[in-house]
């Protein structure tokens, strides 16, 4: 469960300051499929990172899972990235040295898993993602939908409880951002939390809820009434 | 992380920079090079003296005055002093006095100058000397100062057109005077050559003479030391000390004496060899310092090259430990693979130096695996910086570092 309140994010640039987030408070249930919505510099990114434990809030609190990260040190953040958190970056971000089998591997060498089940689980995280074949490939010799599949893989291949993705179709044309869609439909389906940052609508219909921001702030939590399933 | 991984990531990225990881591996190669080669010459021409040593014994020590102390003529060293060393102590075995005089030696053709080692029937015995043609001195020959002479077979043949020149006369003397010696005996020049020290290689005759004779003719002529020869190695401190008592009682003075052997030569020699490679290792160590400083300046740069890398990996679970040890695994490897490349050079450059200098370089394991332990701690001591930079970046920043 995240449970944020009161979280205010300020970015100081010398003489001025930048309030990312002013007053955000917000509560995300186990099984959620959140969408995070809003105009361009309204704070989403922000607050992703903040919820992925990337970032730090500069007053407020986070709760993941009951426990106050704050209190907790740099190295037990990296645990819960690497055991509760899956993120997705609009940008990919695999390291462009290794093929799609060693970068979905490559969370479980953090977790010390022995290389005959990494191996085992990584094959089975791009199957759930549909990259059965080009596991020997390097990023730049896959498509950016094919990329995005090998960062999903990346980011259940540990069984997170929340998987959090920044514009994860941000870069994609629309089959691609489908078959992403699809494939965080079935991840929701079979019980990972998802949080999602988006700006366009069709997308965000796939949510649950839809949460959206304005110049740091939520103006608006709904439901979606038709949310687009598979 | 696991090393093994850490260590294929730190090779891949010293692949993906070959002329770059080199150039930075030049200061290590440098440095472990001239550490094998120096070390291993070292071991070499220690290896060849100490075979030497052993050739001539090393139960061999010699008795000489003191030059840091005023001595007078009452303190010379005397044939009775010999003598004595011989019948009261019951540890030497042989006893022979030396006294060194340069002059001139020739024929009716031939003259050279000559370097003259009055000695006693002994001398052959502690050192080691041996005679080709004829005979060595012997008692009688002492006793009544006999104008006896053995010369060396190089001169020999200068003198005569051949070796064997047993039974011919030879005038020796200094500039002015020369007496007629019967040459007795050939000796092989080569033990001499190394027992007469420093001036040996330059002077073209050696010629051994009874001291009693040599005390005619040459007036000035001093017993500079003494040789002595025990039974036992492990008896040769306590007859040293012995004989230095004995011959200060002999002669009522104190503290006049000094013994030496073949072992505190073998010290001074060490002693030596140890300023030499303390100097050698200066320049080493600069050289790895200088490699070390490479490294870290180019880790440095790895680690910013790599900004978004270390984001990534911090994103997805990785502690400081485990950047921490990536990063300096790969400053290692590059010093390791320095160091070993090293050793190579060394080990070929030892091979290829060491006949010019008449020496066969001996490798050591130990050497080698100096060698390697000194790479890995320059790897970890200039790579631990970088490395902690890298450990410490804030995951956020590094993954929008652009
Ligand atoms: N590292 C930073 N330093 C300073 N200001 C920042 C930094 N990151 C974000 N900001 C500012 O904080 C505000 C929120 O940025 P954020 O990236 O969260 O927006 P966003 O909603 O994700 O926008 P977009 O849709 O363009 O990605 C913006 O005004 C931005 O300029
Ligand atoms: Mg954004």
């Amino acid at each position: 469960m995240i449970e944020l309140s009161k979280v205010k994010k300020v970015y100081n640039l010398g003489k001025t300051q930048v309030d990312a987030l002013k007053d955000v408070s917000l509560k995300i249930d186990k099984g959620e499929y959140v969408a995070i919505v809003g105009p361009s510099g309204s704070g989403k990114s922000t607050l992703m990172n903040i919820i992925g434990l990337l970032d730090k809030p500069t007053s407020g609190s986070y709760k993941l899972n009951g426990t106050e990260v704050s209190t907790l040190s740099d190295d037990q953040l990296a645990y819960l990235r690497n055991r509760q958190i899956g993120f997705v970056f609009q940008s990919f971000n695999l390291l462009s040295k290794l093929n799609a089998l060693a970068n979905v591997e490559l969370p479980m060498l953090y977790a010390k898993i022995p290389s005959k089940e990494r191996r085992q689980r990584a094959l089975r995280a791009l199957e759930i993602v549909g990259l059965s074949e080009r596991i020997h490939h390097k990023p730049n010799e896959l498509s950016g939908g094919q990329q995005q599949r090998v960062a999903i893989a990346r980011a259940i291949v540990m069984n997170p409880s929340f998987l959090l993705a920044d514009e994860p179709t941000g870069n994609l044309d629309t089959a691609s951002s489908v078959e992403i869609m699809k494939i965080f439909y079935q991840l929701n389906e079979s019980g990972t939390t998802i949080v999602m940052v988006t700006h366009e609508q069709d997308i965000a219909n796939h949510a649950k809820r839809i949460v959206r921001l304005r110049d740091g702030n939520i103006i608006q939590d709904t439901l979606v009434p038709n949310r687009i399933t598979y | 992380m696991y090393i093994w991984e850490a260590v294929k990531v730190a090779i891949d990225s010293i692949l993906s920079n070959k002329l770059r990881a080199f150039l930075t591996m030049l200061g290590i190669i440098i440095g472990i090079a001239s550490v094998i080669t120096i070390v291993s010459l070292g071991a070499g021409g220690q290896k060849a003296i100490l075979g030497e040593f052993e050739k001539i014994g090393v139960n061999v020590f010699s008795i000489k005055t003191r030059n840091d102390v005023e001595i007078r003529d009452s303190d010379r060293l005397t044939i009775r002093d010999v003598e004595m060393i011989r019948k009261r102590l019951s540890s030497v075995k042989y006893a022979a006095p030396i006294a060194e005089k340069m002059g001139l030696a020739k024929t009716d053709k031939v003259t050279k100058r000559a370097l003259f080692i009055a000695t006693d029937f002994d001398y052959g015995n502690v050192s080691n000397l041996k005679v080709i043609y004829g005979r060595f001195l012997n008692e009688k020959d002492i006793l009544l100062g006999r104008n006896v002479i053995l010369i060396d077979k190089e001169s020999a043949k200068e003198l005569f057109g051949y070796e064997d020149c047993v039974g011919k006369s030879i005038k020796i003397g200094s500039y002015s005077s020369f007496d007629t010696a019967k040459i007795i005996g050939v000796i092989d020049s080569g033990n001499l050559k190394s027992l007469g020290g420093s001036i040996a290689d330059q002077i073209p005759v050696i010629a051994a003479i009874p001291i009693t004779y040599a005390q005619k003719i040459f007036p000035d002529v001093n017993i500079s030391q003494i040789y002595v020869m025990t039974y036992n190695q492990n008896q040769l401190d306590e007859t040293s000390s012995q004989a230095v008592r004995l011959i200060e009682s002999l002669h009522h003075n104190k503290d006049k004496y000094k013994t030496e052997n073949l072992i505190s030569f073998l010290e001074e020699f060490n002693r030596i060899l140890g300023i030499f490679t303390a100097v050698i290792g200066a320049i080493a160590g600069i050289s790895l310092l200088v490699g070390g400083i490479g490294i870290m300046n180019i880790m440095l740069v790895s680690v910013t090259e790599r900004t978004r890398e270390i984001g990534i990996r911090k994103a997805i679970g990785a502690r400081q430990k485990d950047i921490l040890t990536q990063f300096l695994i790969e400053a290692v490897t590059i010093s390791l693979i320095g160091g070993a490349i090293g050793v190579f050079l060394g080990y070929i450059l030892a091979n290829i130096v060491g006949p010019f200098i008449d020496i066969t370089p001996v490798f050591s394991i130990n050497t080698i695996l100096i060698a390697f332990l000194f790479s890995t701690a320059v790897g970890i001591f200039f790579g631990i910086y970088p490395a902690q930079k890298a450990a410490k970046l804030d995951p956020i920043v590094a993954l929008r570092y652009e």
